[in-house]
């Protein structure tokens, strides 16, 4: 889990470093990317940090402490068993960015190879397509809905069932690029040179598509965390007692007039998560995207 | 021959559609047969004897081999026939279509919220662009995007129905008991479902703006000395029918897909609701049935709105 | 999933144990009832079919039960009285049961009720009800005039009527012409003083007067799910709310008069408001945890008390909501087979982590795994078992807890399949019924195989002559299913429902819901 942040950290270097040292500067000095990056990191660290933060078990129960306003003692309060809902977001945080990182990565990896694949193969481009297709005609919600009750309330359960949902509009991203640059010079030429086509794919097709990919996934990374939220919300997501953002509020829910702080800081750290990670694809975008920027 | 070119292009979206359409078919046989739980246990109740078990394990041909059971699935299909579900007693299509209208209803009303609001936001952001007033428009469309919706309608229930009183907490009223009542069930509901539409479609705004923006026969119109208005106006709006038409589209699925969500919440006897209640019951066929249906519906709106987008955009029909 | 409570339960059922109603029902008497007006009742979920023979929960009965009767049924004490029958008898051998049927009662679509239409209707019973091998013994049915029916058995069965009033699967009276209709499939068509209106799967059904209804005058009275019955109001509206929030929304801003489970935190947004209030129906059910005596670990003596001593019953109560009440017994206080005040097991409530440590160490326990089961259905299910967990946790055990649905959850729990150790549910109401009643529960959900103590206990209690000598018979029972830890009693259970005190005329009776002679004022 240690990756997270890092993780979405280094691969931003890997794409900016080609474009060198000034581009990477420019990223840095671009608003939302700092905005979103610091807190993504925040919320990242807090997560690893968690058991320093917070000495508290989050599962701890003391039913004598049940539903304790906001305090000193209880920065967020309680729920119901007492448990501490501060800690309990703070370890649902790992939980939460967990998944959101497993289905970018999961759902990119397979984005990439699919994508690639129909792009340069292409008496397999129609098949690859159409199964695309087929699984985007589903609400991606309800695909996801219905693989994870299938395979069980799990984190990997429900880390499959986003990835498979989330597939599809990645492989098109992917294929579109891929698509886009095998017909550029530069590659028409390593072909001509009798380059191998395992070569082409790797040194020049793959390196290219990434960066809508990045940008892509990044927004990925935020739909899959609310997702994950809303399958818990639904009761086919991650089950107590392991705490997720969406569990606490889940678990929250019938009290919110009553002790609406057990549901409220779960929410609000989801929505700004989402809204740092979106941040940050719009900013990746904007510096990966030169047609935006010809609109000035 | 532009008429023969068209014609040719939607058959040809047509012919496309099929395969995804069989592909769809044995996707839903595919995802609910690897559902645990046993559907003869669910119909037989639990006290049930593992011999009358096993009998209705038979009525439903769950004995069967497991392509024989597709193979029978897929004939069904052919004539029309999408299941019956186990807990309703009723077939899925009629299940469906006595919820079509819930759905329907509430998709409508939150992308009527949205194509005004989520439009003028997008223009208003791409006009004053890199501007404070472009910043603080799109940092409001992003927190459509980013507040997870059943959160901010549990709130949105407590503030606007238990605290204020301006809306019932829950349920529908069909418009045939008056437009008023209809309204005030789904207003709440539509509203939080057209948040993160609103945010999407801003953002999609905003970006074809600019691209608009920066072409040739506005920076021409501009040069001619027309008036701002004029020129963002009639040339920009004109480009933005063909971004709204793509938009409807998404739209659409997101409004069915959000839905999911938001009648469970305020307990609307929509499809979402049902599928929902159909995977917690293990109702298979429902779940099969359902999800099937709403494949197909996808697959006719991409083609509907792939057809539109063609005659609406005529650089797409001279390619 | 709060939704989907009361759902679908078989051992979670619903209740009909005495009636300790803290509600103002009382007061109500002194006014006169006013006819006319619609409730709307707002409940958890709507029911999966009308089919009496095939309904066991909660939703379902509570729509059944006001439209259909059967034969005989339920009286305030529980014990047996007549609805369609005037009489029922049983042979001096109890092998033949004879009815006689009340005259000139009508269906819902007019015909009239005969010994044909009861023959129908037990053969259907007989051979679509999942409880349908309780008619086993039947060997034929007669029909001597249209008014009399009568049972013959191949061999005695003193509990025949007891199975006859059941409320779960009830053997309601439907017309002949339903009798080959395949399970939930049948015309909703009854004899009781509420018909079908409209019902919109999983969004209302309502029910309206039966102007014809033949009211049995017998009694002055409603008594129990008998006796006299008056209809006041026109119709009433079932609504279907998931969320606890908003079905209590929906009785603050008026939508509802009437809703069912009101979680006891949420209470207070009921109470607070002075023209609305808070039934308390109890008790309904007892709750327990099921300990599984046949897989691994638990199949251990020790470590089954070792989890009976950590538990702590007060801070289960406390922190899985709801009307629970401390009883260390298996039986409701009141009943014939409750056995007074001291607990028949040294374990029940004790809270000591301590004595269970030793009782681990004794077993030789060295931090293997207890997988916990409970379900995302039942919210005070989870509640219960995350609790538990903690405390075992507390004494030195390693637990896993496994969230599944509630369909595969009860039937591991039923057939002893799945891998868990520990597990919840709870149990009613037939147990209020008598210790005849636990047996085949106790035998099957903590899987007890072998137990020669409780084998012998059950053959002494069913060859015992008075009453004394079963009740012996049953303290010995649960002495031996307690004591060895393959139960965890937990409470005695109830449940809220809360109402607008215009709605007047309810009673103390603590059974399934009865919409015959209230009135909204």
């Amino acid at each position: 889990m240690t990756d997270t942040g890092l993780g979405s950290l280094t691969t931003v270097h890997a794409i900016a470093a080609p474009r060198g040292y000034g581009a990477w500067r420019r990223l840095l000095r671009h608003r939302s990317f700092v905005i979103g990056s610091s807190i993504i990191l925040l919320l990242t660290l807090a997560a690893v940090l968690a058991p320093l933060i917070s000495p508290v078990d989050p599962s701890a129960m003391r039913v004598r402490f049940r539903f304790r306003p906001p305090s000193q003692a209880f920065w967020f309060g309680t729920d119901m068993f007492g448990r501490d809902v501060f800690t309990r977001v703070l370890y649902g945080a790992r939980v939460s960015l967990f998944v959101g990182f497993a289905v970018c990565v999961v759902s990119g990896l397979c984005s990439a190879i699919l994508g690639v694949i129909a792009a340069q193969f292409r008496r397999l481009d129609g098949a690859i397509m159409r199964l695309m297709d087929a699984l985007m005609s589903f609400p991606a919600i309800l695909l996801a809905l219905g693989i994870a009750a299938a395979l069980g309330p799990r984190v990997s359960s429900v880390i499959i069932a986003l990835t498979v949902a989330y597939i599809p509009a990645g492989v098109r991203i992917v294929r579109a690029a891929a698509l886009t640059v095998r017909e550029m010079d530069f590659v028409q030429a390593a072909q001509v040179s009798g380059a191998s086509s395992l070569r082409i794919v790797l040194r020049h097709i793959l390196p290219n598509c990434l960066s809508p990919l990045l940008v892509h996934l990044t927004f990925i990374f935020a739909y899959a965390m609310l997702a994950e939220a809303a399958l818990s919300f639904l009761g086919v997501g991650i089950q107590p007692p392991i705490a997720s953002w969406g569990n606490i509020i889940a678990e929250g829910r019938d009290y919110a007039t009553e002790a609406w702080w057990v549901m409220l800081f779960p929410g609000i750290a989801i929505s700004l998560a989402a809204l740092s990670l979106n941040l940050l694809g719009d900013a990746l975008g904007d510096m990966l995207d030169p047609r935006l920027k010809g609109g000035e | 021959m532009e008429e023969v070119a068209l014609i040719r292009i939607v058959a040809v979206k047509f012919l496309q559609a099929v395969p995804v359409i069989l592909i769809i078919s044995i996707l839903a046989f595919l995802l609910l047969s690897l559902l645990p739980g046993d559907p003869a246990l669910i119909i037989a109740g639990e006290q049930a004897s593992p011999a009358a078990v096993e009998q209705v394990r038979r009525q439903l041909g769950l004995d069967r081999s497991f392509l024989e059971q597709l193979g029978i699935w897929l004939f069904n299909l052919a004539q029309g026939n999408f299941g019956s579900s186990l807990v309703l007693n009723q077939s899925v299509l009629s299940a469906v279509a006595e919820r079509l209208p819930v759905t329907l209803s509430l998709a409508a009303l939150s992308i009527s919220f949205t194509i005004p609001v989520g439009v003028l936001l997008g223009s208003v952001a791409a006009y004053f662009r890199r501007t404070w007033i472009d910043s603080a428009v799109m940092t409001v469309a992003l927190l459509g995007v980013s507040i997870p919706a059943f959160w901010i309608a549990i709130l949105g229930v407590i503030l606007f129905s238990v605290q204020l009183g301006w809306v019932p907490s829950s349920g529908f009223t069909p418009i045939s008991q008056g437009v008023g009542p209809w309204f005030a069930s789904l207003a709440l509901p539509a509203l939080i479902l057209s948040l993160f539409q609103i945010g999407f479609l801003a953002r999609m705004t905003r970006s074809a703006m600019l691209d608009v923006l920066g072409q040739d026969y506005i920076r021409t119109a501009r040069a001619k000395g027309l008036s701002e208005w004029r020129t963002v106006g009639k040339h920009a709006l004109r480009n933005a029918l063909i971004l709204i038409i793509t938009a409807t589209g998404i739209l659409l699925s997101a409004a069915i897909g959000g839905s999911v969500i938001i009648e469970q919440v305020f307990a609307l006897p929509g499809i979402g609701r049902m599928v929902v209640q159909a995977i917690l019951a293990r109702d298979y066929p429902l779940v099969q049935g359902t999800m099937l249906i709403l494949g197909f519906t996808f697959v006719m709106i991409n083609l509907i709105v792939d057809i539109l987008y063609t005659l609406a955009d005529p650089r797409v029909r001279h390619d | 999933m709060s939704w989907n409570v009361a759902r679908r339960g078989i051992a979670v059922a619903l209740a009909l144990g005495l009636a300790v109603s803290l509600g103002p029902v009382g007061s109500a008497r002194a006014q006169t009832p006013k006819k006319g007006g619609t409730l709307v009742y707002a409940s958890v979920s709507g029911p999966g079919t009308l089919d009496p023979y095939m309904a066991s929960s909660a939703v379902e009965l509570e729509v059944i039960n006001n439209i259909f009767e059967g034969l005989v049924t339920l009286d305030n004490a529980n014990a047996t009285r007549p609805m369609l029958a005037t009489k029922a008898t049983a042979s001096t051998d109890f092998k033949t049961y004879s009815f006689e049927l009340r005259k000139g009662v009508k269906f819902h679509n007019g015909q009239e009720m005969t010994s044909a239409d009861v023959k129908a209707s037990f053969e259907r019973y007989k051979r679509i009800s999942p409880n349908a091998k309780n008619l086993d013994a039947v060997d034929r049915f007669e029909t001597p005039d249209p008014y009399s029916f009568v049972i013959v058995l191949k061999e005695p069965n003193v509990v025949l009527l007891d199975v006859i009033k059941s409320p779960i699967y009830p053997l309601m009276i439907l017309p002949a012409s339903q009798k080959d209709k395949p399970a939930r499939d049948i015309e909703v068509i009854g004899t009781g003083p509420f018909k079908l209106g409209e019902w919109v799967k999983d969004s209302h059904l309502t029910i309206t007067r039966f102007d014809d209804y033949t009211a049995d005058t017998s009694v002055p009275g409603r008594d129990g799910y008998g006796g006299r019955k008056t209809v006041y109001l026109d119709g009433v509206r079932y609504r279907f709310m998931p969320e606890a929030t908003t079905r209590i929304a929906a009785l603050q801003n008026g939508e509802a008069q009437m809703i069912s489970s009101v979680p006891s935190e949420l209470a207070a947004r009921v109470t607070s408001r002075k023209d609305l209030a808070i039934r308390e129906v109890f008790p309904t059910l007892g709750s327990y945890v099921i300990v599984n005596s046949q897989k691994g670990l638990t199949a251990n003596v020790l470590i089954r008390q070792a989890i009976a001593a950590a538990i702590n019953v007060d801070d289960i109560i406390e922190g899985a909501g709801g009307i629970n009440k401390r009883n260390p017994w298996m039986s409701f206080p009141g009943t014939p087979y409750f056995l007074g005040d001291t607990a028949p097991t040294p374990w029940y409530d004790i809270k000591s982590p301590a004595r269970a440590k030793e009782l681990l160490k004794q077993a030789g326990y060295k931090g293997e795994k207890i997988v916990i089961e409970t379900n995302s259905n039942y919210q005070w299910m989870r509640s219960t078992m995350l609790i538990v967990a903690e405390q075992l946790k507390e004494a030195g055990m390693t637990v896993d807890v496994q969230v599944t649905d509630w369909t595969t959850n009860a039937s591991h729990m039923q057939q002893g399949t799945g891998d868990w150790n520990l597990s919840t549910t709870a149990f009613g109401p037939d147990h209020i019924l008598g210790p005849q009643q636990w047996r085949p529960v106790l035998y099957t959900f903590p899987h007890i195989v072998g137990n020669e103590i409780l084998d012998k206990a059950y053959a002494e209690f069913f060859a015992a002559p008075t009453l004394e000598a079963r009740r012996a018979s049953w303290l010995t029972i649960q002495k031996e299913v307690l004591g060895g830890g393959y139960l965890v009693k937990i409470a005695d259970t109830g449940r809220l429902t809360g109402y607008a005190k215009k709605l007047q005329g309810q009673n103390d009776y603590a059974g399934i819901l009865q919409l015959w002679d209230l009135w909204l004022d």
